[in-house]
């Protein structure tokens, strides 16, 4: 802070925060002309602070509702609501849940709801607060202006600061709050003065200290850990832990900038939101809580690995995801109907709770407790096949995400769930195609595809899909199985096919065709030679053309000769046929018969 | 009331005793034979069309075999629908093998004229291919294909016709009424009431006309008392037309019914 911005600051400060006898202003806190000390400062708080007992948060759920705020306590006890009209998201802050309403702060116990104080908000709106197990931390805002406040247990105002820079979410710990501000500093001020204990300089993005089952935590787009490395951080060398870039359903965010106040109003980025919580490996490296986070989109839940950012699983709940937590190992997560799902790291339901009313969002602690293990939840493959079944259309970016991540597992049965996407009424064109473009490239789950080749568009039966005819084509004969010339060979001749599913199963027929496929390979020949009137088709004609010569011996090299001769050839074929005989060796060298006419050539199969 | 006409046209022709057929003249001096067959392989457009339009004119069975062997090899579109068209009016069960991969043409015009002279060709093949028709993509194919069932008297396409009758294929009704046995026709009688009267109506003339054990009395007493009820003009007047062209040799218990049911009685002894 400059001279005369401080001055100015201290001035406005005494008009308007000095109303506490026992609020003591810091003229220290937040000063713009602070040199970088290498971490010295901080590396002496770390110092101050070592030893103290771990202060986690209580573990709680909160939920905002048209009549104010609901609690359940995690740990047991009763479900609570206090009647308000709260104009800030509440921040659960050690054993209190504390956020703005009208002109006020206020402080419930998170155990019972019940007040435990309030301080006049000097119209400001709290953007977060902290506790430390015995005084509470808040950064008050507005649009201009912000204010660092330390609140005792019993409601009095003790060390207090202001700027006009942007603060964001404070942590507490030992009489000392950490407050970050402008992006690249976190204050550790005094909770009893507001002064300015020390100073971490980062050289990532920080608008957030988190408490985390009592560790503190800074950062923003990764966390880095308060410990004995902090003092590294303006050499990028303290403990750090970031999340693998992911391209996820919606671009989910896991810490949005805590440098402006949250939006009361839940919106769409309150239902896509990543939740990951920091933890300590037994080897002493710092993760993600049990090896996964999660991604919220709407109603879908992926599981994701924290190294890799793989998806681990998927579920999807009944309404929309508004709010949660990352536990050391698992997830609490509610719904806009008030539930709230306690789900365990790979996704199992370990337990559900109810906050007793519809809900707009919500805020959730689970300390430094695991959610315990539930039960196994089935391969992947089937979790999403089953989202997928669960999922309407217009979830569309959730379903490209799943097929996509689908098409990447080795499992026969992806085989039969990306059949029948491919064939389902019930999901967009584009994810159709996508669904067929995986199906393609699938070398297992043979089973599965000559069962799909072996149905047939059928209008009695109600099979109102032909199924994905080229891809299996294409997986088929990528494979060489010869068992699916006869089921394609079929579907030459079946006019639900698009002429593209046609032309490809034409292409791996001829690999896959033998002299039994003779007969719908003619057919084919005959009703399309003349009559193609699509690129696609005449490939299918040329393509079959082939496949007869290989397989049909002098029969259908006289049919396929006849076809090249004919006048009444559609153009394209005709030109094409004569490269076709060329590069088929003849079966047998032509001995034209006397009296033997062009028109006269056998089109009898051949034994 | 042409669809009523032909529909009676349909009923009269399956359901009289038939004339014994006349055997096909062994000889049409008319037609060179050979001439036809070296046209229809010659490529040439014109010339094929030319030579088809003479074999339709002779209607000369003996030529059958040659079209066949056009079909078999393929040909234009143009040349391909005209053979279709000559090889149902030639109406030679042999040419059904070679019609029958047409009714799965890619070109819609195409599979429906196989379709429509399947119906002339007649025999197991025909029937087959009109079987599988009815199961396809193509909505005109399937009424086209449940006409021809019903034409060629493939009873065992009965249970497919009740599938897509109420599934937009009302060509379905007339089928059912000309096919039907025994419980097969109260479940279809069963349906009035259930399917808009425009889709059954078609079914109920033949049926009440039809002579034989398989179409029972109870039955086409039965749709007789439902019309009554119904008392609607479309049900009179459907009434009126079976009572005007019941057979003469026909049961004399349903004419009768008929003809009370029109006088607003009741043929089944419930309400009058």
């Amino acid at each position: 802070m400059t001279g005369h911005g401080a001055l100015a600051a201290g001035c406005l400060f005494a008009l308007c925060v000095g109303c506490s006898a026992s609020t003591v202003n810091s003229s220290t806190a937040f000063a713009r002309d602070w040199q970088n000390d290498s971490g010295t400062s901080i590396a002496a708080v770390v110092q101050r602070l070592r030893g103290l007992p771990l202060v986690p948060n209580a573990r709680v759920v909160v939920g905002l509702t048209e009549a104010g705020l609901v609690g359940v306590p995690l740990e047991g006890g009763s479900r609570w609501a206090y009647p308000s009209k709260p104009s800030s998201v509440p921040s659960i802050a050690g054993n209190l849940v504390i956020f703005s309403e009208g002109d006020h702060v206020v402080a419930l116990h998170a155990s019972s709801g019940a007040k435990a104080w309030s301080i006049d908000s000097q119209g400001l709106l709290l953007r977060g607060a902290a506790n430390d197990g015995t005084t509470s931390a808040l950064v008050l805002a507005d649009a201009h202006q912000s204010q660092f406040v330390a609140v005792s247990a019993s409601g009095a105002r003790l060390g207090s600061a202001q700027t006009e820079a942007a603060l964001g979410m404070p942590a507490a710990r030992g009489g000392i709050a950490f407050v970050p501000w402008s992006e690249q500093y976190v204050s550790a001020l005094e909770l009893t003065s507001g002064n300015e204990a020390g100073r971490l300089l980062t050289r990532v993005q920080v608008s957030h200290a988190l408490n985390y089952g009592g560790e503190l935590y800074f950062g923003q787009q990764g966390l880095m850990r308060f410990d004995d490395k902090v003092r590294f951080a303006s050499t990028n060398q303290a403990n750090h832990v970031s999340l693998p870039k992911v391209d996820l359903p919606g671009k989910p965010s896991w810490l949005v900038s805590g440098l402006s106040n949250a939006p009361l109003t839940a919106n769409a980025r309150t239902k896509i939101r990543i939740f990951a919580a920091p933890a300590t490996a037994a080897s002493g490296a710092l993760t993600l809580g049990a090896g996964t986070f999660v991604a919220s989109y709407f109603r879908v839940i992926f599981g994701l690995d924290s190294l890799s950012g793989a998806l681990a699983w998927v579920r999807t709940l009944p309404a929309d995801i508004v709010g949660g937590a990352a536990a050391r190992s698992g997830f609490v997560l509610c719904d806009t109907n008030g539930k709230v799902w306690l789900t365990d790291s790979a996704g199992g339901e370990a337990r559900t709770l109810d906050l007793g009313s519809k809900i707009s969002q919500c805020v959730a602690d689970m300390g430094a407790e695991s959610v315990p293990a539930a039960a196994p939840r089935g391969p992947l493959a089937a979790q999403i096949a089953g989202a997928l079944d669960a999922l309407e259309p217009d979830m569309a970016e959730a379903e490209r995400y799943l097929v996509r991540e689908l098409g990447k597992l080795p499992d026969p049965p992806v085989t039969q769930t990306l059949i029948e996407l491919s064939s389902s009424p019930r999901i967009p064109p584009d994810l159709r195609i996508e669904a067929r473009r995986l199906l393609a490239l699938r070398t297992n789950g043979t089973d599965y595809m000559l069962a799909a080749l072996a149905r047939h568009y059928d209008f009695v039966s109600g099979v109102l899909l032909p199924p994905p005819v080229g891809p299996l084509a294409d997986a088929l004969s990528a494979s060489g199985e010869t068992r699916a010339a006869p089921l394609l060979a079929k579907h030459l001749n079946d006019p639900a096919n698009s002429a593209d599913d046609v032309a490809h199963a034409a292409r791996a027929l001829v690999k896959l065709a033998t002299p039994a496929e003779y007969e719908d390979l003619r057919t084919f020949f005959a009703l399309y030679r003349a009559t193609a009137d699509d690129e696609a088709l005449i490939a299918a004609v040329v393509a079959c053309a082939e496949a007869l010569l290989r397989v049909g011996g002098d029969a259908a090299r006289a049919v396929v000769e006849r076809g090249a001769q004919d006048p009444l050839t559609q153009g394209d074929v005709r030109r094409a046929l004569p490269g076709v005989l060329s590069k088929a060796a003849p079966v047998a060298p032509p001995a034209p018969r006397a009296g033997e006419t062009a028109g006269a050539l056998p089109e009898t199969p051949p034994k | 009331m042409l669809q009523r006409v032909a529909v009676i046209g349909l009923c009269l022709g399956i359901l009289l005793p038939r004339a014994a057929p006349a055997a096909p003249p062994d000889k049409h001096p008319s037609l060179n034979l050979e001439g036809s067959k070296k046209a229809l392989e010659s490529g040439d457009e014109t010339r094929a069309l030319s030579a088809l339009g003479e074999i339709e004119q002779s209607q000369d069975g003996r030529a059958a075999p040659l079209i066949d062997a056009l079909l078999v090899r393929g040909a234009s579109t143009k040349l391909l629908m005209r053979a279709i068209e000559v090889a149902g009016v030639l109406g030679q069960p042999s040419s059904s093998s070679a019609l029958s991969p047409y009714t799965k043409h890619r070109s819609p015009e195409v599979r429906r004229a196989a379709a429509r002279s399947l119906a002339h060709t007649k025999g197991r093949i025909a029937i087959q291919a009109l079987r599988d028709a009815l199961r396809g993509s193509d909505p005109a194919l399937r009424g086209t294909a449940a006409e021809g069932l019903g034409t060629l008297g493939a009873k065992e396409a009965v249970p497919d016709l009740f599938v897509v009758l109420p599934k937009e294929v009302p060509e379905a009704a007339a089928a059912i009424g000309v096919l039907c046995r025994g419980d097969e026709c109260k479940r279809f009688v069963g349906l009035l009431g259930k399917l808009p009267f425009e889709v059954m109506e078609s079914g109920f003339l033949p049926l009440l006309l039809r002579a034989g054990s398989d179409a029972p009395n109870p039955v086409k007493l039965e749709l007789i008392e439902q019309l009554r009820r119904l008392a609607t003009q479309k049900a009179s007047a459907l009434l009126q037309t079976a009572l005007a062209s019941y057979p003469a040799e026909g049961d004399p218990q349903i004419r009768t019914a008929i003809d009370a049911a029109l006088h607003g009685h009741s043929v089944t002894g419930g309400e009058r």
